[in-house]
């Protein structure tokens, strides 16, 4: 298909517009679409900011102890949560404990707790090593059959049985395919 | 040899692994809040100690790779798009020559400290981005509270720092129907699951990524034991589902080969087509259907039909056309290359 914009080279994207529920579909080189600023279409949402709001809300709901946090600056890089909740992140480790409150149901809601377990800072280094599960032993339910007719047929021969052995070993071949 | 180009545990299903630890300096405010100097401060503090971590590190300012390099890392999944973007003059990476460990400097923290391998060996994964950490945590000391642990710019990841993911190949899954079930599964246990390629629910090449989201709360151990555990139980279920296909004849082959025959024989190939069809190829050759080619050959071609690495191997930007062109004949060399 050629680029329905300039008419001579191959498309190769294809740029779907909806306003107002009203699609359209256009293939354009991707010339064209550098020329007409479709490539590389970032979304206007700013994650971060995305993220804050998401904080915000459930900052608002009435289970959560809402302070007047507005008003408090973290003393160290002078960060208010009103900052936070518009981008998401926060200024320097100190803000931690300036917005603790807050922040602890925050935590809870994230995680579903606001306690650290792990390890720390020059904590002793345990190798981590967890034993295999016992998923990878379970065996073949077919392998299993076929070793125990195996078994039967060595059997059968041993007790001159021919005929069963026979039958058996059409058995074996038949899951051998 | 790259790690990427080597054969690792389970990678049938896992492709590989990543396990990555956030951090920061105490005494500096997080890189959003931060002063150039404060930016300057982190990035000397991290290049005065590389020579004293071992392990072939070495230090590379972002300023000195040109675009092509920096998107060549991207597509290796080293750096994250964002960064490689990053107008930030004292951004860096700390890189040994397997590319197997990778110290991002000045992102979204300080230090996000990385360790790949390809298939699943999270254990040995894991200790070895502790023994990293530690050495680290020797020099630069860390802000860390008894409360909230390692203190990070963004709440999701704060406590311990720590997100594993496993980026899996699921075909057989994709093509069964199954795969929405799974995933399911997956998210129901606290995990997020994203395509690694491609937009909204369509996964390009089937290649889904599986990570934790409680970084809070957890052991380091509890993390890994819960990604193993989950890891394992897709690995059985993809290949209970390839064995199912594997079971209705020639139907799977001959879908296998028609895809290696069209992905090698291309005179121009598309990124998004090349990487559904390599999915096919990758399928095939774990199989044991595909002869002619084995598991580095495979990592090979997914990795070097990307459009970065194309430039970069012929040393110039090229318009996605003439991409396009190198892109079947890059994937006729590889073929063709003897072990």
């Amino acid at each position: 298909m050629l680029c329905q914009n300039c008419g001579k080279n191959e498309a190769n994207i294809r740029y779907t517009q909806i306003i107002n529920g009203v699609k359209k579909e256009i293939a354009l080189c991707s010339h064209c679409a550098k020329k007409l600023g479709v490539e590389d279409i970032e979304l206007p949402i700013n994650f971060n900011s995305f993220l804050g709001d998401f904080f915000n809300d459930y900052a608002e709901t009435e289970f959560l102890p809402m302070l007047q946090t507005n008003e408090v600056k973290c003393k160290t890089c002078g960060m208010t949560y009103n900052d936070f909740i518009n981008t998401g992140v926060f200024g320097c480790s100190d803000c931690y404990e300036t917005f603790s409150n807050p922040i602890d149901s925050l935590l809870k809601n994230l995680h579903g707790t606001a306690k650290h377990i792990g390890r720390g800072p020059n904590g002793k280094a345990e190798k981590i090593k967890i034993e295999d599960s016992k998923i990878e032993k379970k065996e073949n339910p077919e392998e299993d059959k076929k070793e125990k007719l195996e078994k039967e047929l060595e059997k059968a021969i041993k007790e001159e049985r021919y005929e069963d052995a026979a039958k058996i070993r059409d058995e074996i071949k038949e899951m051998n395919k | 040899m790259n790690w990427y180009l080597q054969s690792g545990k389970d990678s049938d299903v896992i492709i590989s692994s990543r396990v990555r630890l956030s951090r920061n300096i105490e005494g500096i405010p997080f890189v959003g809040k931060c002063k150039e100097e404060e930016l300057k401060t982190v990035y000397s503090k991290l290049k005065s100690i590389v020579s004293s971590l071992g392990y072939g590190l070495k230090f590379i300012d972002l300023k000195d790779l040109d675009d092509i390099n920096k998107e060549v890392l991207v597509e290796k999944h080293l750096i994250s798009p964002e960064f490689a973007k990053s107008k930030n003059p004292y951004s860096a990476i700390i890189l040994n020559d397997e590319e197997n460990i990778c110290i991002v400097i000045n992102e979204e923290d300080h230090i996000k400290l990385q360790v790949f391998c390809s298939g699943i060996e999270l254990e040995n994964l894991m200790n070895l981005a502790i023994e990293i950490d530690q050495k680290l945590e020797n020099l630069i000391p860390y802000s860390f509270s008894k409360k909230y642990g390692y203190l990070t710019a963004c709440p999701t990841n704060v406590g311990t720092g720590l997100k594993i993911s496993v980026m899996c190949h699921l075909p057989a899954l994709t093509v069964t129907g199954n795969i929405r079930k799974v995933l399911n599964a997956v998210n129901n246990l606290g995990m997020s699951v994203k395509g690694v390629y491609g937009e909204g629910s369509k996964a390009e090449g089937d290649i889904y990524q599986i990570s934790n989201n409680q970084t809070l709360g957890v052991t380091e151990k509890e993390i890994t034991k819960n990604l193993k555990l989950i890891s394992q139980k897709i690995i059985e279920q993809e290949r209970l589902a390839r064995k199912y296909l594997g079971k209705k004849g020639l139907d799977l082959e001959d879908r296998i080969y028609r895809d290696f025959g069209l992905v090698s024989n291309a005179r121009k190939i598309s990124e998004e087509e090349t990487r559904e069809l390599l999915s096919s190829v990758k399928l095939g050759t774990d199989l044991g259907i595909i002869k002619e080619l084995n598991d580095s050959k495979v990592a090979k071609l997914m990795l070097e039909t990307k459009p970065a690495c194309i430039q970069k191997r012929l040393g110039k930007r090229l318009s996605v056309y003439e991409q396009d062109i190198e892109r079947a004949n890059i994937i006729k060399e590889i073929i063709k290359e003897d072990e």
